[in-house]
């Protein structure tokens, strides 16, 4: 009798393990569209969950080419994270459309649009086309400011607890290691840019705005004359002037942006190029995204003061 | 397999319906000579796209495909003027250049209007993966149109590429059909370039036309083996862009080519 309990125990006990196994030990799996999202849903989600990002760190994100891939990872999705400032307007919908997936559908906890109850900068007040490629909601490079990081690391651990309420407690305990490390970080930032407050910088294209906030600079002249729009010869005259009139020394160059371009101005005009990206795996050895800006911050600080010291050497 | 499916299955569908058309359209064109019209057409389309996009219309506006439909018209009549009486020009160069032209003039207009690129872009490429079932139905609906004119006058369109010397005796007013062969063919290749881009319309025009010419010699059967070859070459390429996670466009464009490489084998080793 003893013998006939204890196997009927053991049964029991084996039955609910393998029902629950599944459960508490299937991955909760995450799709972002940009790898800024990725790497901070991977900083909140650990082991709790598996990543996979869309666009490539060195793609426009503008641009993304669909591949079957695409759909069948999104029709497998527990949560899709995207900005939601119209970056990705241009081929994440059809591809929603196309994974029919109820639980990533607009307005589903499961769908994380990061920019939401963020002030956007650059909001137009006219849509106009002749304006260039502009965003109805305003400039969407919002994730190159680390409070914005911040804004969206919140948004992401909240979708993660309210989709996957088992593991709430371990989530927001990751968001706050990972918003105190981001904290940390941020006045450390802010004093390396500290002597080079107002400084203008170039870049190619109008991917700066809150970066250039957050740290008192100047991104505000581009290679390319409209958003969108490829530089054209009587433009990239114009910026070489006002970058010589103005000594403007540093130009940044993302990973998808025509190098040769910049690699001629900067050698007209005896300028700095700097490998920037907005994403996490953009430049080398940026994996996360806290070490993504600690790159930007240095090689943009160690740039801009070369280009001081070069400045002094009488010609 | 279902997912695979649920995932593949409007682009097969309008793999496999949408071809046939294009096929039998293709025999004329390869056996005119003429092998370019379809960009040399299609570019021009899009240079109507261009040029509505820089009047500030939407891509998706009616009159975005306005201006596209009226430039595919003009596009249709200058290759009407242009069909060789003479020796001296030939036609293929005029097409050559019609499309170098088009192609330069879209880029003139795209340097002021941002959206315009995309949208170029996505003409040249595609989105065949992407593909609305609403868009699928619209083609297909208008693919029978074109194709039951081309049914109902059948005799004067074969006459008119393959022996215009007698349709001319027999009092066939070339140029009339000529026109209306140019604007029903620059409709449809304008309306799947808008899907399946650039190279996959040539591709579906030219190979399978080219494999049916290998095999047979009256109409029925090209059309037989031209239709085969396309719908093949879409399901293995369908299958190999799901499967090897591949650019679905240029997975079907590969296929087709090593479909015609296949088609000329077994033709050699038929011989021998």
């Amino acid at each position: 009798m003893n013998t006939k309990l204890t196997i009927r125990r053991i049964f029991l006990t084996l039955a609910v393990f393998l029902i629950l196994t599944p459960c508490s030990h299937a991955k909760l799996n995450v799709i972002t569209t940009t790898a800024d999202f990725g790497a901070i849903a991977r900083d909140i989600g650990g082991d709790l969950i598996s990543v996979s990002v869309l666009a490539k760190p060195t793609e426009d994100p503008h641009f993304v080419d669909a591949k079957p891939s695409y759909i069948s990872k999104l029709a497998r999705a527990d949560v899709l994270i995207e900005g939601g400032a119209e970056l990705e307007t241009g081929w994440l919908p059809p591809l929603i459309d196309g994974a029919r997936n109820p639980k990533i559908e607009s307005g589903k906890p499961g769908h994380v649009m990061c920019a939401e109850g963020l002030a956007l900068l650059e909001v137009p007040t006219t849509l106009d086309r002749s304006q260039g490629d502009i965003h109805a909601m305003g400039n969407p490079h919002f994730m190159t400011d680390p409070l914005s990081a911040r804004h969206a690391a919140q948004r992401i651990a909240a979708a993660f607890s309210t989709v996957d309420a088992q593991n709430s407690a371990a989530y927001r305990q990751k968001q706050e290691a990972f918003l105190h490390r981001l904290d940390e970080k941020l006045p450390e930032w802010k004093k390396q840019l500290e002597p080079f407050q107002g400084r203008r910088v170039i870049a190619y294209h109008n991917s700066w705005p809150y970066f250039a906030n957050r740290f008192g600079l100047k991104i505000d002249l581009f290679l390319e004359p409209k958003p969108g729009i490829p530089p054209t010869p009587a433009h990239l005259a114009e910026v070489m002037t006002t970058m010589k009139t103005d000594n403007i020394r540093v130009i940044i160059i993302e990973p998808y942006e025509n190098r040769k371009t910049a690699e001629a101005v900067a050698a007209k005009t005896g300028a700095t190029l700097v490998n920037f990206s907005q994403y996490p795996g953009g430049v080398k050895g940026t994996d996360g995204y806290i070490e993504l800006i600690d790159t930007l911050v240095n090689t943009l600080a160690a740039a801009l003061k070369t280009s001081d010291a070069s400045k002094e050497l009488p010609k | 397999m279902s997912e695979a499916f649920q995932i593949m299955m409007w682009p097969l569908l309008a793999c496999l319906l949408l071809p046939g058309l294009l096929v039998y359209l293709g025999l004329h064109i390869v056996r005119r000579e003429i092998i370019f019209v379809d960009l040399a057409l299609a570019q021009v389309a899009a240079l109507g796209i261009c040029m509505a996009i820089l009047l500030g219309y939407d891509a998706h506006d009616w009159q975005t495909t306005a201006w596209s439909g009226g430039f595919t018209f003009m596009g249709a009549a200058l290759l009407t003027l242009t069909r060789p009486s003479g020796k001296r020009v030939p036609q293929e160069a005029l097409i050559g250049i019609v499309y170098v032209v088009a192609a330069a003039a879209s880029f003139l207009l795209l340097s002021r209007s941002p959206e315009g690129n995309e949208e170029l872009r996505r003409t040249l490429v595609g989105e065949i993966l992407l593909v609305q079932p609403g868009e699928v139905l619209r083609t297909f609906i208008l693919f029978t149109a074109i194709g039951t004119v081309h049914l109902i006058f059948r005799r004067q369109f074969w006459l008119l590429s393959f022996s215009p010397e007698q349709g001319k005796s027999e009092g066939l007013r070339l140029w009339r059909w000529d026109f209306l062969f140019y604007v029903l063919f620059g409709i449809a290749v304008t309306s799947f370039v808008r899907m399946g881009g650039v190279l996959l319309v040539f591709s579906y025009l030219i190979i399978p036309a080219v494999c049916a010419n290998i095999f047979a010699t009256t109409l029925r059967l090209r059309l037989a083996v031209g239709w085969i070859v396309a719908t093949l070459a879409s399901v293995v390429g369908l299958y190999a862009s799901y499967r090897l996670d591949l650019p679905t466009g240029a997975a079907i464009v590969c296929a087709l080519g090593l479909a015609l490489l296949l088609a000329s084998m077994i033709r050699m080793f038929h011989h021998k």
